[in-house]
């Protein structure tokens, strides 16, 4: 377990002396210009605008992260053979994959944490109102990038850098299509169109059950069941996943 | 044999590079045994297969056949892993690391104690004499002083076994001599060596017993001195009052100088060389007896391919 951590605390330490950190800033100038400029706008309800616009921005720039981070995650140790230091010693290949994998969600939900309390202290200066919901909506999301984190560490171990970013943002966008795609496979004319829409379907994890957005911003009523069901489903994916990329390089020769 | 601290075995390795690539075979078959305590140099030229069998004892590329034993046990056995220390062909980055930052983290990965570590790691760092520039990022160190950083790595977890890829290739004088002092420090600490190289001097220098290798197989293996007993000696001589186009003695290579002139002999031919340039009245200025170096070793089994 030493070794897991080691790697992922070097891997958190890398990202962070490479000022990943810095796409905080960005989602704090899109929070607070955005909450201005949409509440002159609109004349509605502007404390929910803030908390909208708000939870879109942590999940926008969280996905970011991990998808930026996947670029580098892998390659960037077997391209400069830093990797072969690492596997000559008494570690396992799994325990590299696992390290990566925690790093890369370690950075995420430094970052996370960080932009979910601005928004809390932006909801609270502007519109005097605590609400700690939004630390709820921001672990459900936080769940979400641990389900894309480990979507980013196969894709990093089974394809090059470019593609493999490039899933990883597929899985972000199609995973919130599920819904959408359920229906597609019911409209589709083809029997082959519908199958492959279907395996789609089946194949990505649905993340509109991690977005609690709307409940959390008009204060509905959260359903304990949906939140298990959630984790449950999250937990069950990251280790099927995660799993998957281990079978693939436990025996990958590296070059 | 707790005595053979590395044992490789007829191990074979084909690269299948892609689709319209041609398969390579790099490894065809090799074994070698390297003994406790001795320096062992891997000699080969460029593409030989050093690097992959290196690569396969530290589980880097698995083979497709063969087996490896390391310090009398399986390479893959993670004891068997935390005996050996290993350094790259060449040295590998962590840009964002410092030097002590980079050892502490192998030191981790190397399950070592926390208590001893940051003491082990000065102390190695003293010993490859990268003290003072320890707590600079590896981004800023010129390549003398990765290739050291990765030699202190290598060292940190007091291996049983030294496993060095070309650990003197691309270093300049003064840090080939430095790491060659370090070689032979740890040697005589009672640490086994393992090295490749595919320069010769450096073998021949240092090492116990040398295996060399060429085109994925082991072609010879013994000391140095082993591998050159069975090379005929020879003689070099120099002399003035003689051009080496007029004697009747079989000379192996001969050179006109502008003051004297240069012959090569079998030792079998040395005697009639020296009667005959004393018949013709001329002045013997040197004679040495050269041995066969590995050069030509290695040069007749490189051309031993062909055949
Ligand atoms: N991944 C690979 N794919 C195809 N060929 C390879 C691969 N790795 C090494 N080779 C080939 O194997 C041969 C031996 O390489 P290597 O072990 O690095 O040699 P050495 O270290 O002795 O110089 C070379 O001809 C090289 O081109
Ligand atoms: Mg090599």
């Amino acid at each position: 377990m030493r070794a897991v951590v080691a790697i992922a605390a070097n891997t958190f330490r890398e990202a962070i002396r490479d000022r990943i950190l810095y796409l905080f800033l960005g989602f704090a100038v899109v929070l607070l210009v955005g909450s201005k400029l949409f509440g002159m706008l609109t004349v509605g309800d502007e404390t929910r605008i803030i908390k909208d616009l708000g939870l879109v921005a942590i999940q926008f720039f969280s996905m970011l992260i991990a998808v930026m981070m996947s670029l580098l995650l892998i390659s960037r140790e077997v391209d400069s053979r830093t990797v072969f230091n690492i596997l000559a010693k008494p570690v396992r290949r799994w325990q590299f994959l696992l390290g990566k994998y925690l790093g890369l969600v370690a950075v995420v939900a430094v970052n996370l944490t960080l932009m979910t309390l601005l928004l809390v202290v932006v909801v609270w200066v502007y519109q005097h109102e605590l609400d700690f919901m939004l630390f709820f909506a921001g672990a459900m999301t936080m769940l979400e990038m641990a389900v894309l984190a480990a979507f980013a560490t196969l894709f990093a171990v089974l394809t090059r850098p470019i593609l493999g970013s490039l899933m990883t943002l597929a899985v972000f966008v199609v995973g919130h299509m599920s819904e959408d795609l359920w229906l597609l496979t019911r409209q589709l004319p083809g029997a082959f169109a519908r199958a492959v829409i279907a395996t789609a379907y089946y194949l990505l994890p649905n993340l509109e059950r991690f977005d609690f957005h709307t409940e959390v911003v008009h204060d509905l009523p959260i359903p304990a069941a949906a939140v298990v069901w959630a984790c449950v489903y999250a937990i069950v994916i990251i280790v099927l996943v995660l799993y998957l990329a281990n079978l693939r390089f436990r025996r990958k020769d590296l070059m | 044999m707790a005595d053979i601290q590395l044992e490789v075995r007829d191990l074979r390795k084909t690269f299948h590079p892609g689709l319209f690539e041609s398969d390579v075979e790099v490894l065809k078959g090799l074994s070698f045994e390297v003994r406790r305590g001795e320096i062992f140099g891997f000699l080969g030229p460029n593409g030989a297969g050093k690097t992959t069998t290196i690569k396969a004892i530290t589980e880097i590329i698995f083979p497709d056949s063969g087996s490896i034993r390391v310090c009398g046990l399986p390479h893959t056995d993670l004891e068997a892993k935390r005996r050996l220390g290993f350094m790259t062909e060449s040295p590998y980055i962590y840009r964002h690391l410092t030097g002590r930052e980079f050892l502490r983290f192998c030191g981790e990965l190397l399950g070592m104690q926390r208590s001893g570590l940051e003491e082990r790691i000065s102390r190695v760092l003293d010993e490859v004499a990268m003290d003072a520039h320890a707590d600079r990022k590896m981004g800023a160190y010129s390549k003398g002083m990765l290739q050291r950083l990765a030699l202190a790595q290598a060292l940190l977890g007091e291996p049983d076994l030294l496993v060095l890829d070309e650990p003197l290739s691309g270093l300049d004088p003064v840090g080939r001599r430095d790491v060659r002092d370090i070689i032979l420090q740890q040697a005589a600490a009672g640490t086994t060596v393992f090295f490749s190289s595919h320069i010769i001097p450096d073998v021949e220098t240092i090492c116990d017993r040398v295996a060399i290798i060429v085109e994925g197989r082991v072609r010879a293996v013994g000391s140095v001195a082993e591998l050159m007993s069975d090379e005929a000696e020879c003689s070099e001589a120099t002399f003035v009052g003689a051009v080496p186009a007029d004697l009747r003695t079989p000379l192996l290579a001969s050179h006109v100088g502008s003051d004297a002139s240069w012959a090569r002999v079998s030792s079998a031919h040395r005697d009639a060389l020296i009667q005959e340039l004393a018949d013709r009245g001329a002045r013997l200025v040197s004679l040495n007896p050269v041995r066969s170096n590995l050069e030509d070793l290695l040069m007749r089994h490189y051309e031993g391919e062909g055949s």
